[in-house]
């Protein structure tokens, strides 16, 4: 049994399994409070919901592992999303053609790519702390949508994005399959290129990386711009489930996707974490949101309710490894 | 571990037969735009209140930010709940329509508030239409004057079009009705500030010694206007009107520096949103004539899916404190 529970640990990653174990406990509580839980309409809301809060929680994440942060994430795929948008416009709007959104997707991600890249090359090159860098430059983002949209919306997209943001393929929901996607190769690009190997030992200690002959610089500016990337992708995302696109939008998501990381086990100085029991610490949060409100909650209470669910979550982990450390001295 | 089992099988059946019991009464969830503020805990109440009334399961649900975003996660929410009716303040038009859409094309009713540009609703309902708001004001600043004299009129900015669709309703029928009450200058956008408002209420009654009123449309307009009118003694001699945060106006009112002003009221809101969820589960059918509770009789507009009503609320010494008190 125990051989059994190491060997998931050893696959899973230490942080995976107790994470899955609580999101059984609160979705059979759930279940038990109320029978609209385990329903085919909830969990299709839940995996619609889902994955723009989980690509934006993609984007977060390395730039944590680096031992940083990007606080322009929202910003980024607002104007990534308003670059797809304008794109669109030019082409007719609602009448535009599949080729007029493929151009607006790859600008977009030029966009979000362009200002990741200006975040990476700043903080690699002139040593500026990632939070002033990427708090500047969502400062700065946001500004510029505002100036350039007067604060008002754009919409009117053609008929085949609604699909991209409500429509099902084979039943799965088609948001959620490009968060898979994402989060796969997320996956294999931290733990199988050098890329992400790099990503690891810039964020333990990143004099060391640098003496090691990594290219520590070229990692970081890399880092940002494929987080911007992905922000692209999640703004890309949410103007097709609005079918409209403002600066503003999403903008409460910002601060729950560094809740995720840490929920995940993201080390909050970098260097350690996975992809997997972040994105296990996603459907928790969601679970915990959707289940709040199913059993009409004060949307309040909910946000409190993470809170909580962060600082159990974080003595817990205290706890065992202050355990395990007493069983291996007595060893 | 076998009473365990029994305990919590007797917390599921004893919740199935309250669900069994609940199937009957229609539910609702309204989504606001903002939760935790004055104005939606108003609306709440009412919800509560006429839902406790007529006999709906109904529930309001305010976001923890202005975010349209998560306006969209709370009608996903309440779209797997399966209510039957879902209202909703939108705090961005145009990113509800596809989910909105959605909750249609499962057979939910959707009632909208300050919505008028929605398009996927069953209707949308107002308590004030621009043209009704300015005029009402205009209408009591006449009055108020009783006379020939001059006024100014002050909006938040010049780019919101609510507020300039009401000042432009105002002075049209002013200079319709009273040709003899003239407008002074352009109409000045400083009203969502305090300081800029009394400033230039300064100046204005520096330059047009014959000024006898300010209509100001902007939350801190009147309240502006009102500390120059008191910094200058012209209280009951210079009449401030607008829509203004009753707390924050009541003592400017009581002293006779604020004449009043027209607002509606956001409890009434909540109630009609219960009134018409439960008429649209019921089948009701909302035609030119229909008498609504709260909206009166409506002459609804078919092809835009609006509802608009004149239900102003006015604030005056007899209101302003039962307003305040409640956080408004």
């Amino acid at each position: 049994m125990t051989g059994f529970y190491a060997q998931l640990q050893e696959r899973l990653g230490r942080e995976t399994v107790p994470l899955i174990g609580f999101l059984l406990l609160v979705v059979v509580g759930f279940a038990l409070a109320t029978p609209q839980f385990l329903t085919a309409a909830n969990f299709s809301s839940m995996a619609f919901q889902l994955p723009a809060l989980g690509l934006l929680t993609l984007a977060m994440l390395v730039p944590i592992l680096s031992g940083g942060l990007n606080l322009a994430i929202t910003a980024t795929a607002n104007i990534s999303g308003l670059t797809l948008a304008w794109t669109l416009i030019q082409f007719g709007g609602a009448e535009a053609g599949f080729g007029a959104f493929l151009l607006g997707v790859v600008l977009a991600l030029a966009a979000g790519g362009a200002a990741g890249c200006v975040m990476g090359l700043v903080v690699a090159y002139i040593g500026a702390h990632p939070i002033l860098v990427s708090l500047a430059m969502m400062i700065f983002l946001r500004g510029l949508g505002e100036f350039l949209t007067r604060g008002g919306d754009i919409s009117g997209f053609p008929d085949f994005m609604n699909t991209i943001g409500h429509g099902t393929l084979a039943g799965i929901p088609v948001p959620l399959i490009i968060f898979a996607v994402a989060a796969l190769v997320w996956h294999v690009m931290l733990k199988r290129t050098r890329h992400g190997f790099s990503v690891y030992m810039i964020g333990s200690n990143i004099q060391a990386a640098e003496y090691s002959g990594l290219h520590s610089k070229r990692t970081l500016t890399l880092i940002y711009t494929i987080s911007g990337m992905i922000c692209a992708i999640a703004g890309i995302l949410m103007a097709a489930r609005f079918n409209s696109v403002r600066v503003g939008h999403g903008e409460a998501l910002l601060l729950v996707t560094v809740l995720a990381c840490f929920l995940g086990g993201i080390d909050p100085f970098g260097g350690f974490g996975r992809v997997l029991p972040v994105v296990v610490a996603l459907v928790i949060l969601q679970v915990l949101s959707s289940g709040l409100n199913l059993l009409g909650a004060n949307q309040h209470l909910s946000t409190a309710v993470w809170g909580l669910f962060l600082i159990a979550v974080m003595a817990l982990r205290f706890v065992f490894a202050r355990l395990s450390e007493i069983r291996r001295r007595r060893e | 571990m076998r009473k365990l089992l029994g305990a919590a099988g007797g917390l599921a059946l004893a919740l199935g037969i309250a669900t069994a019991v609940q199937a009957d009464t229609p539910t609702m969830g309204v989504v606001v735009k903002i939760g935790g503020i004055p104005w939606f805990n108003a609306m709440e109440e009412g919800i509560k209140e006429r839902a406790g009334e007529i006999g709906m399961d109904a529930e309001m649900i305010g976001p923890t930010s202005a975010d349209p975003a998560l306006q969209v996660r709370a009608i996903e929410d309440l779209i797997a709940k399966g209510v039957d009716v879902i209202g909703v303040v939108p705090n961005d038009e145009a990113a509800l329509e596809p989910v909105l859409k959605k909750a249609m094309d499962q057979g939910i009713k959707v009632v909208a508030h300050e919505g008028p540009g929605l398009n996927n609703v069953d209707w949308n309902f107002e308590l004030a239409s621009a043209d009704g708001f300015g005029e009402a004001h205009a209408k009591l600043l006449a009055e108020k004057i009783g006379g020939p004299g001059k006024y100014a009129v002050f909006v938040g900015s010049l780019t919101v079009p609510l507020h300039n669709a009401w000042a432009d309703a105002a002075i049209a029928w002013m200079a319709e009705n009273h040709p003899e009450i003239e407008l002074v200058g352009e109409r000045y956008g400083v009203a969502e500030s305090v300081d800029d408002s009394r400033a230039t209420a300064l100046d204005l009654i520096a330059a047009n010694p014959d000024l006898k009123g300010f209509l100001a449309f902007g939350s801190q307009g009147p309240i502006g206007a009102g500390r120059a009118i008191e910094e200058r003694r012209k209280g009951g001699e210079i009449h401030v009107l607008g829509p203004f945060s009753p707390g924050q106006g009541q003592k400017l009112l009581k002293n006779d520096i604020i004449s009043g002003g027209y607002m509606w009221n956001p409890a009434e809101a909540g109630r009609v949103f219960v009134t018409m969820g439960k008429m649209l589960v019921d089948g009701e059918e909302i035609t030119e004539g229909t008498e609504i509770e709260g909206l009166g009789v409506v002459s609804p507009d078919a092809a835009t899916r609006n509802i608009i009503t004149d239900n102003l609320l006015e604030i005056n010494k007899d209101t302003v404190d039962g307003l305040a008190a409640k956080g408004l």
